[in-house]
């Protein structure tokens, strides 16, 4: 991982990408879903299983995008 | 007042005339709340929609709102037929053409145990060669819905193993597709085996009629499907599924041949997403009246016969799939804890296990082929997910000596989480044959090896007394560090608390010559 961003592709259900986040050993793996609704696991250690796991809509998932990426803009 | 068609009374409830209309209402409602009750629990759908059926059928006391389970024959011809064209439709052969022998190896160990096994339980219960084999793949093939959907709720989609199951249940999903073209002509009424064999030749070149036409003729079918208002491109998709399946089946082929290899002509055009979108409310709603349709034909009467048959081939199943489950986790240089997830993960059995009894009992095989495969799904529908989310339990006693790495540290460890330290290994050769560095220096002794995978360094593991490796990693931030003991391929890193399977770390490890 480190700098880089891995990508499998689940058969049957969609995308997975997986990034570092925080400090080590935390990040996160996003399960971008075929019909368009993402998933976000958080690991805050490597134990087995996830911290948390959210799940957004398609919309809610650009909208997290656009205020993570800091193109949202409050007019 | 004017009778209206549909309103014929086919049944009745506490006393109450019920209509068709009623009792396709009622079945679908009761199925769909029962369904709904499964979920809070935790549990897959398709048996509570059969279940349903059992309940509202005829068979069992209390209401019995359609006295003849034929009433619904064409509705839940409509189901199968759109649940194995949707099959066809999202059946992703990009990827499995992409991922290589490796993971077929591991389907065909999958799936050659549990159809072996289910055929071989079939003749062991002397029904009949066609009923062994429909059994065989009845107890042989997992549910891709309910595994997808049991990996989604585990929370296991980041799970080192996850992509293997995955990719097992599509190859099951393929392998469905050659067992039915073997299966609908040793169902026919061929009476020689000469005929059977021409049936059989006669099915598989169908297949590869429709395989070519998946290759070449996606243009074609784009342009006979395509239009740009949903209205009508849902119809014409109905139309062209009922009809190929329809002419499949005179043809001697079975419909769900023809519903299956027609998906996959779709999935293979441009109209392809437009399509799925819209066929799969209708999937949906007909295949639980194919489910709800298949509870019906249940006698409940007959189910007491065939418990035993049915909690053997529960076992069978168990058996099986946790030794394949080894076999796939070995030849993917996984652990224990990968191995039982993937045993239990695939346990499920549903929709295939139910349209290969449908079969059977359209072609008039021994009667007791429906209650047993019933029962069976219905066992495992509550136990495996009970098992796939306790899988952990079952890591501990996989014995080493099964898995290629050894992982006799590691071996309930999840490998959920990728390392991010990958850039860290830098060699595979230690800096000394002798032992411990620093042990050798003191004069202390050690239990187990461990090479610093950054440096070389040679220190002793954690239940030796020093514990030289992991005071070496901590001091010097070598976070990766591999096991040194004869026939253990593993590797831990410290700072991510993770077992990294052999082939994760060698595929990304050193640039050749550092």
């Amino acid at each position: 991982m480190g700098q880089h961003v891995k990508v499998q592709e689940l058969p049957g259900i969609g995308t997975r990408y997986d990034l570092a986040a925080g400090r080590v050993p935390q990040h996160v793996s996003v399960v971008v879903h075929k019909d368009g609704h993402r998933e976000i696991y958080a690991f805050e250690s490597s134990t087995e299983e996830p911290t948390s796991v959210i799940e957004l809509t398609a919309d809610q998932a650009r909208l997290l995008g656009a205020v993570l990426s800091g193109s949202y803009v409050v007019d | 007042m004017p009778s209206l068609p549909g309103v014929d009374v086919v049944g009745s409830i506490f006393g109450f005339p019920v209509n068709e209309l009623m009792a396709v209402g009622l079945l679908l409602l009761v199925a769909g709340l029962l369904a709904r009750g499964g979920r809070r629990l935790g549990l897959p759908t398709i048996p509570f929609f059969m279940a349903a059926g059992i309940l509202l059928g005829p068979s069992t006391p209390g209401p019995s709102v359609l006295d003849d389970p034929a009433d619904l024959e064409l509705l839940a011809a409509f189901g199968l037929v759109l649940l194995l064209f949707n099959l066809g439709v999202e059946f992703p052969l990009e990827q499995v053409r992409a991922s290589g022998s490796r993971l077929l190896g591991a389907a065909v160990a999958y799936i050659g145990l549990n159809v072996s096994g289910g055929i071989g339980l079939g003749l062991l219960l002397g029904w009949g060669t066609a009923e062994a084999l429909v059994i065989g793949g009845a107890l042989g093939i997992s549910s891709s819905a309910i595994v997808t959907k049991l990996l989604i709720e585990l929370r296991r989609l980041t799970n080192a193993e996850t992509p293997l199951i995955l990719g097992i249940i599509v190859v099951e999903d393929l392998f469905l597709a050659l067992y039915l073209s073997l299966l609908s002509p040793v169902l026919g009424d061929a009476a020689s085996a000469l005929e059977l064999v021409t049936d059989i030749a006669v099915s598989f070149a169908f297949l590869l009629l429709l395989v070519v036409v998946a290759r070449f003729g996606g243009r074609a079918v784009a342009a006979l499907l395509g239009s740009r208002e949903q209205e009508l491109l849902t119809i014409l998709a109905l139309g062209l599924v009922l009809l190929v399946a329809g002419t499949s089946e005179e043809l001697g082929v079975s419909d769900a041949i023809g519903a299956l290899m027609i998906g996959l002509v779709v999935s293979r055009s441009s109209v392809r997403e437009r399509v799925e979108q819209v066929t799969i409310p209708l999937r949906d709603a007909f295949a639980a009246l194919f489910f709800v349709a298949f509870g019906l034909s249940i006698d409940v009467g007959a189910l007491g016969a065939v418990v035993v048959p049915a909690l053997l081939a529960v076992c069978l199943t168990f058996v099986l799939n946790i030794t394949a489950g080894v076999v796939a986790a070995r030849m993917y240089g996984l652990n224990q804890r990968a191995a039982a997830n993937i045993g239990l993960t695939l346990l499920g059995r549903g929709e295939f296990s139910l349209i290969l009894a449908t079969l059977a009992l359209g072609a008039g095989l021994d009667e007791r082929v429906g209650p047993l495969v019933a029962l069976y799904v219905l066992i495992l529908a509550v136990v495996s997910p009970l098992a796939a989310a306790n899988a952990r339990y079952l890591a501990r006693y996989l014995p080493d000596v099964l898995f290629s790495g050894s992982f006799q540290y590691v071996r309930e460890e999840t490998t959920s989480a990728t390392c991010s330290h990958l850039d860290m290994i830098r060699t595979e050769t230690p800096n000394t044959d002798q032992g411990c560095e620093e042990c050798l220096v003191e004069g202390t002794t050690w239990v187990h090896l461990r090479l610093c995978t950054t440096c070389g360094h040679v220190g002793c593991c954690d239940d030796s007394e020093r514990k030289h490796a992991t005071d070496h990693a901590w001091a010097d931030e070598h976070p990766i560090v591999a096991s040194l003991e004869p026939g253990e391929r593993w590797r831990w890193c410290y700072l991510d608390e993770h077992l990294l399977p052999d082939d994760a770390a060698r595929g990304r490890g050193a640039p050749e010559g550092v």
